[in-house]
């Protein structure tokens, strides 16, 4: 999503979507759940024609309170979401990779074949540094960068800006 | 009266006395042979995979239950034997693509909104498979179900094909080829 605006669209599929989650927080069962899924899809679906913006914002308002009074006090969040059990809990242990020029050698000899890859890696990087330097100015707009996403490569031949952050990022479950 | 009783008493402490005995002599061969088994099973579960070992484990271990009582205690009485330390974690198996891919094509023939022909890798949501956004939701809703992580809605509202799916998990979940 480029703009910093949710559009209509979004902002009901968004409810949709909690208020789903939200159900199933109270309806343990998994029948009775579906059968609420239902009726809720029921709902959405018999308005979902509505060409007349104001009226539909309107539902959508009507829709947020409706979903304000009657959300679960601790609805189910999965482990890795935020406010789940282990969201966040190996960050920790997530070590970035230039820990690794620090090793001494005799701990560097044990992996032989990888630190000699990661040399030509290394090469790699410096040699495209300015190349990826220069796309991003190029690139961004006078004010500033409009969102966080970085730009794909451009010529043929090329790696795209800010790859080694992105190729040398900590595993999600560091070992 | 009070002589028989203390009689009795004395009668039945020296009755529990060798009784405490036996059972003492009775536990510590469970314990012994409780051990050995483990041995055996840490030894089975070292070499064989974990899941077909369980059964043959048990089989061998009612097998030495029956065939050696004097064994364990004959080993006892000999030179020491080894307990063997284990760690194991538990965790689920571990993503391969072939196994995300199978799973995600499983769930979306599962929904009762697409034809199970019709579904392939590369078949859109809206364009090819005629669904709505609210069902896209749903699809996205089901496989976090499925995989166990949530799915952000900014990310989710991109997703739409199956082989989308697939790449968005391996990413999230660190599985290469």
């Amino acid at each position: 999503m480029a703009a910093a605006y949710l559009t209509h669209h979004q902002k009901v599929l968004r409810l949709y979507k909690k208020s789903l989650r939200h159900i199933e927080s109270w309806c343990i069962f998994r029948d009775k759940y579906r059968f609420y899924a239902c009726l809720l899809r029921a709902r959405f679906d018999e308005n979902k024609h509505e060409k007349d913006m104001m009226k539909a914002t309107m539902m959508l308002k009507a829709g947020e309170e409706e979903f304000w009074a009657n959300q679960h006090p601790q609805p189910y969040l999965f482990p890795d979401s935020p406010g789940g059990t282990s969201y966040e809990r190996y960050e920790c242990y997530k070590a970035p990779e230039w820990c690794l020029d620090h090793w001494h050698p005799s701990e560097k000899a044990m992996y032989p074949d990888y630190f000699a890859k990661r040399e030509q890696w290394k090469k790699l990087r410096v040699q495209s540094w300015d190349r990826e330097v220069q796309q991003l100015q190029i690139e961004t707009p006078a004010d500033g960068p409009k969102s966080e996403a970085l730009p794909p490569a451009r010529k043929e031949g090329d790696l795209p800006p800010l790859w080694w952050q992105f190729v040398t990022r900590p595993r999600e479950r560091p070992m | 009266m009070e002589d028989s009783v203390s009689r009795m008493r004395s009668g039945s402490l020296v009755h529990c006395g060798s009784g405490l005995r036996n059972m003492a002599a009775r536990i510590i061969a469970r314990c012994v042979r409780s051990l050995n088994h483990r041995a055996v099973c840490l030894n089975s579960i070292n070499t064989a995979a974990t899941l077909t070992a369980a059964p043959l484990t048990h089989g061998r271990t009612f097998s030495q239950l029956t065939n050696g009582h004097k064994s364990p205690l004959a080993q006892i009485s000999g030179s020491s034997f080894q307990v063997f330390q284990w760690r194991q974690y538990g965790d689920l198996p571990p993503l391969t693509l072939e196994t995300i891919h199978d799973r995600v094509l499983y769930v979306l023939k599962l929904y009762d909104k697409i034809t199970p022909e019709k579904l392939q890798a590369t078949s859109h949501f809206m364009k090819d498979l005629g669904l709505d956004s609210l069902d896209q939701v749903e699809i996205i809703m089901a496989m976090e179900d499925e995989f166990g992580f949530e799915i952000p809605d900014a990310d989710a509202e991109k997703l739409m094909t199956p082989q989308e799916i697939v790449q968005y998990i391996a990413d999230k979940k660190d599985v290469y080829e």
